[in-house]
């Protein structure tokens, strides 16, 4: 853990003596901020194929988020707020501590206000919240919508965005989000892999995301949208190739909540394209893939809140029959809140497929040979406050 | 003395009349909460959507353009359940599961926790534009109560 990963923790834990407030300094007092902060610890279990991180098939705890938050309300329009946060989860995190997001907000109305900074992208229903284990049910939000691996290029853009709420009397409530700017990414390269990424730039990301929240108490629905472009530089076997890849994300959204339970669907079609500098080595392609859920909640007591969901995905939808060409993930899982600040998952899998499977992580194999049909356990605990 | 039965059935009239009304008041119990708002709110009633999107910080504002200042009660308190089941349609569990979600995506903090009716009537007083909520027998002396439609 590197020596801002122990700081980050020490910070948690020194505020947290306040944790009821989670307000340090008075509420007349300037300098006031309001603070919040979670820790979690992940232990995964797989059978036949690694998942997430090296070695699960014997299990691993290389699944770690802690992150601490500052919000200061500056006047009643304007207001700021920084995240750091720290993760491991297989090859990588490493608990680097990382500005999760950062913002100045200005809100001229409830129909429009004004962000500047490191904004969390506002994707589907959950994507904000795809590290914050504290904020959903399942310990691993599904797959196919929410991956994990794509974490750096989905969850914070750099840039603006514009935000707003209409009321709109007896047709509901309209919330919407537009966004734009760039991703900073590092190249993360896997020792003796054959491609080696040189450099790797976003020139531009927008996106927007549209919830009606409808008549019908607890119903909403919505579409996101999201533009992007990855241009990278890669050594292919040492020939050196420059590639560029525009990506369109789209998903919509229902949610319902009746009482305490919660029935979430969402459909997703990602489609990339990319150009190559060097066809011969990397071919231009075309690709679109498919990804959908269906995901029931329920609390049955304050403490106590089981969960299923199915997910489906198809990197490639011209491909849908191979083990590499699909990933089917039915997942059961557990919430029990200890305390107000503490909680403890549990979570099982069954896989049908590869396609969300890392080669990397399994000894160079190819997804087409892992084994088809696999188990995956997860335990996780988080505090919070 | 034609008077007396007629003085008679006034008595037995005016009896009954106080029997119900005793009776109605003594059936009609406190309410489990009032809302309650600074005397300078234009308001006297408010729709419940629009309560409960105060509440949830969706809307900032009251409709003369003064800055909502909601305050809730402790999750443990009884007045808050009901509150929170009847005017946001959401357990108290679901709106602390609503508020980790904001909070920790970068959209916004929750509105303070106050231990009881009196450090809300107190909050109340001292803040502009605050609304909150107290139980059926606070006393709210140099409060508005809001009806809730």
């Amino acid at each position: 853990m590197s020596r801002w990963a122990w700081v980050l923790v020490l910070a948690a834990l020194a505020v947290g003596r306040r944790a009821e407030a989670a307000e340090v300094g008075s509420e007349s007092d300037f300098w006031s901020v309001d603070v919040h902060a979670f820790a979690s610890q992940g232990f995964i279990f797989t059978t036949h194929n690694n998942y997430l991180a090296d070695n699960t098939k014997h299990g691993s705890f290389q699944f770690s988020e802690l992150g601490i938050n500052f919000t200061k309300e500056l006047t009643d329009k304007l207001r700021m707020g920084l995240q750091l946060f720290a993760q491991d989860l297989g090859p990588t995190g490493n608990y680097d501590v990382k500005a999760d997001w950062f913002y100045l907000d200005y809100h001229f109305s409830d129909y429009l206000g004004f962000r500047a900074g490191r904004t969390k992208i506002p994707f589907g229903l959950y994507n904000e919240v795809n590290d914050i284990d504290s904020a959903r049910v399942p310990i691993l939000l599904p797959q196919s919508v929410y991956p994990l691996q794509d974490r750096n290029y989905l969850l914070a853009q750099t840039g603006v965005e514009l935000y707003g709420y209409a009321r709109m009397r007896s047709a509901g409530a309209l919330e919407y989000r537009l966004y734009g700017g760039t991703i900073f990414l590092n190249a993360n390269n896997t020792p003796g892999s054959p491609e080696q990424v040189v450099n790797v730039n976003v020139p531009y990301v927008v996106g927007s995301r549209v919830l009606w929240e409808t008549p019908l108490d607890g119903l909403r629905v919505g579409v996101s949208f999201q533009a992007l472009r990855l241009d990278t530089d890669i050594l292919i076997n040492s020939t050196p190739v420059s590639v560029g890849v525009p990506v369109i994300l789209a998903v919509g959204s229902a949610e319902y909540t009746v009482g305490d339970l919660v029935l979430t669907t969402e459909y997703s079609r990602w489609f990339a394209q990319s150009d190559s500098s060097n066809t011969a080595v990397f071919p231009a392609l075309s690709i679109v893939s498919e990804r959908a859920y269906a995901m029931a909640t329920y609390r049955v007591n304050r403490w106590f809140q089981p969960g299923a969901y199915y997910s489906i995905f198809f990197p490639d939808v011209d491909h849908r029959s191979n083990r590499a060409d699909l990933q089917n993930d039915v997942a059961v899982t557990l919430r029990f809140d200890l305390n107000p600040h503490w909680l403890v998952k549990l979570e099982g899998h069954y896989m049908a497929g590869t396609a969300g499977l890392d080669p990397t992580l399994n000894d160079g194999v190819p997804l087409a040979s892992l084994d088809r049909y696999w188990l995956a356990f997860f335990a996780k605990t988080t505090a919070y406050f | 003395m034609r008077a007396t039965p007629i003085l008679l059935w006034r008595i037995v009239a005016a009896a009954l009349c106080a029997l119900v009304v005793f009776q109605a008041h003594a059936a009609t119990p406190a309410p489990a909460f009032q809302v309650v708002v600074d005397r300078s709110n234009a308001l006297t009633a408010v729709d419940r959507r629009f309560l409960a999107d105060a509440f949830l910080k969706k809307v900032t504002t009251w409709p003369d353009g003064s800055i909502i200042r909601p305050a809730d009660l402790a999750p443990s308190s009884s007045v808050r359940r009901r509150f929170s089941e009847e005017v946001i349609r959401r357990s108290v569990e679901a709106v602390k599961g609503y508020w980790q979600q904001r909070i920790f995506s970068g959209r916004d903090v929750p509105p303070p926790e106050l231990d009881g009716d009196d450090a809300m009537v107190e909050y109340v007083l001292k803040h502009q534009g605050a609304v909150g909520y107290v139980s059926g027998a606070a006393n709210v002396d140099g409060l508005k109560v809001l009806s809730v439609n």
